[in-house]
């Protein structure tokens, strides 16, 4: 162990034998991420937490960004990828009344294990986010109360509420509320009722109370909500005030805390409460919680230092001597943070609210399992049972400081992961009984991952969040380690982004060009170099791909997102500098109408026929495939149903899906339509993967297809089986698609962003002409209730993204701040099969790049005659 | 005029007079080599016609036919297949595509497995439809043959078993690329095919198929470069045929019907592994 390592752990209050055998009490663990809006302050808040833990001094808590372990971080003040560490704190007696349900504690214990991932909040590393909740099962969504629920806010609640991650609300940045926007306490009051609503809204629209997880909608009175100042280290839920009440009112905390929230006044001269406003009584939440803080704030900030003092005794503050000396800005501060320390509420809210890995896994097993719901992983995973077999979840790779290894990081759900234990390690390709994707090795090492530090632990058991050495080597980017040879994959994670713009790189020194590739083959298509690899797999969403022109090319959700990929590229992966091109868009080719004709296409020894035809999908089915809610894993009657509820699919020919594709999950159907055709299950494979490569590779251009149903109407066949092998059918099969496709008129689809924009009332015109120039419209305009900005919403072309940050803050002023995330595809108008047209404009440069022969693919070589 | 010609079975003799006297005056001459092997090697053929070859593999010959076929009426052009022209199904595209662009086709027969079979002893008139056993594939594993032998077997009759060659074909992952790969040759034996055979019944037992159209002890026919100077012929249990080792390439399987007639099996025992297991075997 370094010496770094070791005084880092004499600085702790906990040491890695007592997390270890806190690891063991599962019912006293809560392993969650912290989520927001990119700059409502989490990382900072995330700070006071840690401090209260005790893994950095109190004092530089809101300084320190503990989990921005990464110099660009520190340095732009965003976190780019997200951290781990796990804490220790113990709940008071007269806290742990507030935990009922048996599940959620050891009754023997007061200690938790808190497991924490902060992770980004720009848009651009959603799939952090989403790799992130995989592993936790609540999270601590973060609101800045003066922006309010923000796009990206509204993103990663809806991927937690998906993957059944139950959350807690906390109001950030009440100091700004107070000393900059000045609200006053009812005013304050509405913001944060506004927020709550929203945040419940959101809630409702993706589950319900009645669903497996119960209750999920937050509820200040019910002590949910937390309200502060991540910078300042002070925060408090009605909890905390309800206490300081309680005595005084006798009243239970409970029952108070339900007073202090919503349409609850008091009137102070009859001691009397009301649901109802009057004239002379006051609403409880500004009078008792809100008022102290304002007065606090008002005698510190405007030195009235009779008024503080008298205050401060009031409240029963007791100052440090070194403190007492201080005013202004940095006394409210320590006053705030003694009063109402940050660490404190937080925890007390993570401990009570969010659920263990026993409660959360009951709920989550069904989500996160693929195989059969009562096999004994499945048992295992239900029960969070550590002597059940193992199965974990790795959800990331975690660059190490050895170069080019990678910590695989996840989550065990069943039986324990230990050092030097053998396991199936299997990569998302692996199907049970298969030997693809699947290796058996021994786990080099288990190791406990705190913000910058690891340290090595002998084993980890169920509900736990841990790092393994040595897996890097046989998995990509994510996979399931078990010891049940029959286990199933866990699910794999849906990203919310796409990697939708691209460039293209080379070294700046060809010579350099092995330390870039290395081709190291995974996927049928897709190479991963040598510098490349790495990157692929520090991240969870990039696509490295050499295109067979030789480029190699890096996607990525947008262009911050690419900016810091090719610099950790450059700089840790591959470290040679490197040459990139302009910023491409990825396209999806599509159909408008239905084929014009049953098109044949015949095998290359002539025996074997095709007859098939396309049609576009339903408006809404592609997004239902992307979603997961029509997904090539249904029961196919209840799929078939559900496609013949909602899209009025003939039944019979929807319980015959053959596949989804490209990459067997795509937006693309394959359908059986075929009547008694012999040997036709022969075949199946080959066609099959026929239809992968030709969605994967359309016929205008090469990128995926989109929203394409194919029928296959008949099939002749060579009566002997060896003269209808792969060999004979894959490529015929894609023909025949590909004849498919250009009867059917033919389309481009480009991505579109939704962005938001906040400015200033003065910087909108200014917006406005800016998107206008860039294809964009406006759909929605706002102003921030309690505030003078507005808040513009507006679709905007991906393609017409490049440089549109800096163009829309020269045009405003630099007042406005855009914030782009994918939202849909869409048709780009024109025929891209008529010379000169936009999307003619398109292929030609697609083809070009990827050094495809110029001008338009020929039916003649992909229809046959009769 | 485009000749397509049969070459036989064994080596370089085997091309029959007309056929020979065809390809000396041909301005072209191609050597079909995806169907089916001979046991000598081009460079032999060529020293004995007195011609050189253009070796086609299938590629050319599926995909780029009008290369082949005569450009110029009067330009005569050669397409020797191994055995008989029409033993495979497969060139019947070519003559075609050759009568579409109305030139005149002429075909020179030679003798063909399916005849050559004979040799075993196994009547000509019994047999049924033929199958061919292709080589398996992680997630190819056609079966489809095994309900065709046994509608033979119910109907008394042998199926002659065609076993898979793979002379230059693309591996599957590689047919999704635009740059070829290719497996290396490979020819399956006997044994191979047998296991193969096995593999399918023990599939259909777990399937819980009962009444089975043959057995591991059902007797089996393995030939092995029928026609050449050191043709081989075994008659052995299928469970047995799977240890049998018959030397280089081709083989091909006959599995007999249940019933024989009596001169069927005076001829076959001849090539019996082992007598006495073949008489136990035959009898009732």
């Amino acid at each position: 162990m370094c010496t770094q390592i070791k005084n880092m752990l004499l600085q702790v209050n906990f040491t890695v034998d007592e997390i270890r055998t806190m690891m063991d009490k599962k019912k006293n663990i809560r392993n969650m991420s912290v989520i927001a809006h990119v700059d409502h302050g989490k990382s900072t808040l995330t700070d006071s937490l840690v401090s209260k833990a005790g893994i950095i001094a109190g004092a530089k808590a809101g300084e320190t960004r503990f989990t921005d372990t990464r110099k660009d971080e520190q340095e732009r003040c965003i976190t780019i990828k997200s951290t781990a560490i796990s804490m220790f704190f113990e709940l008071d007696e007269k806290d742990l009344v507030f935990i009922k349900n048996p599940d959620q504690r050891d009754k023997d214990e007061k200690g938790f294990l808190i497991n924490l991932i902060d992770s980004p909040g720009h848009v651009d590393f959603s799939s952090e986010v989403t790799a992130a909740l995989r592993v936790t099962d609540g999270a601590l969504v973060v609101v800045d109360c003066v922006s309010g629920v923000c796009v990206q806010t509204e993103t990663v609640l809806r991927q937690a509420i998906a993957e059944r991650i139950k959350p807690v609300l906390f109001m950030n940045k009440m100091d700004r509320a107070l000393l900059e926007l000045q609200l006053d306490s009812e005013d304050l009051y509405q913001t944060f009722q506004r927020i709550v609503e929203n945040v419940n809204v959101i809630i409702a629209t993706y589950s319900d109370d009645d669903g497996p997880m119960g209750e999920v909608r937050v509820d200040p009175s019910k002590g949910s909500v937390g309200f502060g100042s991540g910078l300042h280290g002070w925060a408090f839920t009605l909890k905390q005030f309800s206490e300081m009440y309680a005595e005084k009112f006798k009243i239970d905390v409970v029952k108070l805390m339900n007073r202090l929230w919503g349409e609850s006044f008091f009137n102070p001269k009859t001691k009397k409460w009301s649901k109802q406003k009057e004239p002379d009584n006051k609403r409880s939440f500004c009078m008792y919680v809100l008022d102290p803080i304002y007065k606090v704030f008002d005698s510190i900030m405007n030195y009235k230092k009779e008024e503080a003092d008298n205050l401060l005794k009031k409240l029963g503050i007791v100052l440090k001597a070194e403190d007492k000396d201080k005013d202004g800005k940095a006394l409210l501060k320590v006053v705030m943070r003694t009063w109402l320390p940050a660490g404190e509420a937080l925890l007390q809210m993570i401990a009570i609210h969010l659920p263990s890995p026993v409660t959360a896994q009951k709920y989550r097993m069904e989500m996160l399992y693929e195989g059969p719901l009562d096999d004994e992983a499945a048992v295992g995973i239900k029960n969070c049972d550590p002597n059940g077999p193992l199965m974990m979840y790795v959800s990331k790779m975690v660059p190490t400081s050895d170069k080019g290894r990678f910590y695989a990081f996840g989550r065990v759900f069943s039986g324990k992961v230990s050092t030097g234990m053998k396991a199936r390690i299997m990569g998302p390709n692996f199907q049970p009984g298969k030997k693809e994707d699947l290796y058996e090795k021994a786990i080099q090492r288990t190791i406990l991952m705190m913000g910058r530090y690891v340290e090595a632990i002998e084993d980890v058991p169920s509900g736990n969040i841990c790092g393994l050495v040595g897996v890097d080597q046989f998995l990509v980017k994510t996979g399931t380690i078990t010891t049940f040879k029959d286990a199933h994959n866990m699910k794999v994670m849906k990203f919310s982004v796409s990697p939708v713009v691209r460039v293209a790189v080379e070294p700046k020194n060809p010579a350099d060009l092995p330390k870039l590739v290395e081709g190291v083959m995974c996927d049928l298509i897709v190479f991963n170099s040598l510098g490349l690899k790495r990157l692929a797999k520090s991240d969870p969403m990039v696509q490295c791909i050499i295109e067979e022109s030789g480029e190699h090319i890096i996607a990525g959700a947008g262009e911050l997102h690419l900016e810091i990929c090719l610099k950790d590229l450059e700089e840790d992966h591959a470290c040679i500098p490197i040459k990139k091109s302009d910023p491409v868009v990825s396209y999806r080719e599509t159909i408008s109408e239905q084929s014009n004709q049953m098109c044949l296409s015949k095998s290359p020894n002539k025996h074997n026929r095709l007859f098939m035809m396309a049609c576009p999908m339903p408006d809404g089915l592609a997004e239902d495939i992307d979603s997961g809610d029509v997904n090539p894993r249904d029961d196919f009657k209840v799929r078939a149903r559900y496609l013949n509820e909602k899209y009025d699919y003939d039944v019979t020919e929807a319980r015959k899906i053959w596949c989804f594709g490209p990459d067997g999950s795509g937006p693309n159907i394959l359908v059986d339509c075929t009547k008694g055709v012999q040997y036709l299950n022969e075949i199946k494979d080959s066609v099959v993967a026929g239809f992968q490569w030709a969605t994967k590779e359309g016929v205008l251009s090469e990128e995926n297809l989109r929203g394409v149903r194919f029928n296959i109407h008949d099939v002749t066949l060579h009566a002997d089986a060896i003269h209808r092998g792969g060999g004979q059918i894959i490529p015929t099969t894609r023909r025949c698609l590909y004849a498919c496709l250009l009867t059917a008129s033919p389309r481009i689809m480009e991505p579109v962003y939704l962005c938001e924009i906040q400015c200033p009332e003065v910087a909108v015109g200014g917006i406005y002409g800016v998107l206008n120039r860039r294809r964009g419209h406006v759909f929605e305009e706002q102003q921030v209730a309690g505030t003078p900005m507005f808040v513009v919403k507006a679709y905007l072309p991906v393609n017409e993204s490049f440089g549109f940050t800096a163009d829309l803050r020269s045009n405003t002023g630099g007042q406005a701040f855009p914030q782009c995330v994918f939202d849909h595809w869409q048709i780009l108008p024109g025929d891209p099969m008529e010379l000169g047209s936009r999307p003619y404009q398109v292929v030609q440069d697609t083809r070009k790049r990827k050094g495809l022969k110029e001008g338009l693919p020929d039916l003649n070589a992909y229809l046959d005659k009769l | 005029m485009f000749y397509v010609i049969g070459l036989g079975l064994g080596d370089a003799k085997d091309v029959t007079v007309k056929g020979l006297e065809i390809i000396r005056k041909c301005d072209r001459v191609y050597l079909e080599s995806y169907t089916s092997v001979l046991t000598v090697q081009q460079e032999t053929l060529e020293e004995f016609y007195g011609c050189s070859l253009i070796a086609a593999d299938r590629e050319l010959v599926e995909n780029c036919a009008d290369e082949i076929l005569p450009n110029r009426k009067d330009e005569d052009v050669a397409f020797l297949v191994v055995g008989d022209p029409f033993g495979a199904t497969t060139h019947t595209d070519l003559v075609l595509r050759a009568k579409e662009k109305d030139i005149q086709v002429k075909v020179i027969h030679n003798s063909s497995i399916l005849t050559a079979v004979g040799c075993c002893g196994l009547q000509l008139y019994s047999y049924g439809e033929i199958v061919s056993i292709p080589y398996w594939m992680d997630t190819w594993r056609p079966d489809s043959f095994y309900e065709k032998i046994a509608s033979n077997r119910q109907r008394g009759l042998h199926t002659l078993c065609l076993l898979d060659i793979k002379v230059k074909e693309p591996t599957l992952e590689s047919i999704m690329k635009k740059k070829k790969e290719y497996m290396s040759p490979k020819f399956m034996s006997v044994n191979e095919a047998a296991s193969q055979l096995i593999a399918i019944l023990d599939n259909k037992i777990q399937d819980g198929h009962k009444d089975l159209a043959f057995t591991q002890q059902s007797l089996i026919v393995g030939l092995a470069r029928v026609g050449c100077e050191d043709q081989h012929i075994v008659a052995c249990s299928l469970q047995n045929m799977t240890r049998v080792n018959l030397g280089p390439p081709l083989h091909c399987l006959v599995i007999p019907a249940e019933k024989l007639h009596p001169l069927e099996l005076e001829f076959l025992i001849q090539y019996a592994l082992d007598k006495d297991q073949f008489k136990e075997m035959t009898e009732s």
